[in-house]
């Protein structure tokens, strides 16, 4: 039989582990109901609007790459800035691919809304691909972990790229792209996309932050079923 | 006990991780920043399972076998103590090649990545210590 000084040892141990629990529950509640800091709520009763692609290329490129990605996200980030030049100068500029861009918010990056509204209005003025560029290049400056303001740095953005602020502004502040960027992520979901970014290559879906290497073997792979197999012995490496 | 203690502690933030993985928790707390960009990077899945979830199953098995180490009945078993060496070895190396992930390959620090690879440290070292003490 257990001695007292056992027993009271054993009780003290069942209080020190219920005391874990209930620290460690409610912190993980808190950290999954807190707010995050000023950054806008989405209104779930948002209407859908048109799910609207941003291409690079030739639409009649042989392969086409569908990329679905937030702007908030970091591996998208590092797929804008690792594997997207290449893309672009390897595959886009000799007429091999084309690249078709929508945006998928997700529900963790409270930011990814203005960062959206900023490229949609800046594509108004004909420069979605210059604002997408330097949200990525600057994405932990506007975060939601760097701020509760984003719609400022956006608006430096927009002043850096030589937007016309009136009509940037008025853009933004309607928030009238909200219901395509909802029905960006839509379409997303409704292709099967779980995760950012993901890429349709082909017809078929690849996930992840893919190297530019193997996007190339995707491309050749898809040139030669398409018969158009000559496009790559003549074009990029 | 101090073990199943400590395993109970870092039970808390694989489970943190894992339910970002999720989407119930929103932006990971990260007071040195680079938490979300280590825990979106291909290396965040093991096996085809975000690595969070293989922490989490760890640290219950781990807490599971040294809290069956307190009972009366296994007290005396050195297979308990042996088991614990065994586990926190195996997450130590574990640990110790994520924590190079993040240093040489992924280059940003995930705090609560870290925060596990400590505790499995002082597990290994308690572990070892209680092993040593069974052959008393």
């Amino acid at each position: 039989m257990a001695s007292p000084n056992a027993r009271a040892s054993k009780k003290q141990f069942t209080f020190l582990l219920i005391a874990i629990v209930v620290i460690g529950a409610g912190a993980l509640g808190w950290a999954a109901t807190r707010s995050t800091g000023g950054s806008e709520a989405i209104d779930p009763n948002l209407p859908l609007g048109t799910a609207q692609g941003f291409l690079m290329g030739s639409p009649d490129a042989p392969v086409k790459i569908v990329e679905f990605a937030d702007f908030e996200c970091p591996a998208c980030a590092q797929f804008a800035m690792l594997t997207e030049p290449d893309i672009r100068e390897r595959l886009v500029k000799t007429g091999m691919v084309s690249l078709e861009f929508f945006v998928f918010p997700l529900p963790m990056h409270p930011n990814t809304w203005s960062a959206s509204n900023a490229a949609y209005c800046a594509n108004e003025q004909g420069k979605f691909w210059e604002m997408h560029d330097r949200l990525f290049y600057t994405q932990d400056l506007w975060n939601t972990q760097s701020t509760s303001n984003p719609g400022k740095k956006m608006m430096g953005y927009a002043t850096d790229l030589g937007l016309d602020m009136s009509k940037f502004e008025e853009c933004f502040d309607s928030k009238r792209h909200y219901p395509n960027i909802k029905a960006s992520g839509a379409e997303a979901e409704k292709r099967g996309i779980n995760e950012t970014p993901s890429f349709i290559i082909g017809g078929k879906k690849y996930a992840g932050s893919i190297p530019y290497d193997e996007v190339k073997k995707l491309v050749d792979a898809e040139l030669v079923r398409v018969g158009k197999a000559d496009t790559t012995a003549k074009g990029a490496k | 006990m101090v073990i199943a203690a400590v395993a109970l502690v870092g039970l808390f933030p694989a489970m943190y991780l894992w339910l970002y993985k999720l989407g119930v928790v929103g932006t990971l707390s990260c007071k040195i920043g680079g938490c979300e960009k280590v825990n979106t990077s291909p290396w965040a899945i093991f096996l085809g399972q975000p690595v969070a979830l293989w922490g989490v199953a760890y640290y219950v098995l781990l807490f599971a076998v040294a809290l069956a180490g307190t009972s009366e009945r296994l007290a005396a078993d050195r297979r308990v103590p042996i088991a614990l060496v065994t586990l926190t070895g195996w997450g130590v190396l574990f640990s110790g090649y994520l924590t190079y992930l993040e240093a040489a390959v992924i280059h940003a620090w995930c705090q609560w990545c870290v925060v596990s690879a400590i505790l499995v440290c002082i597990m290994f070292v308690l572990s070892l210590l209680e092993l040593r003490a069974s052959r008393k």
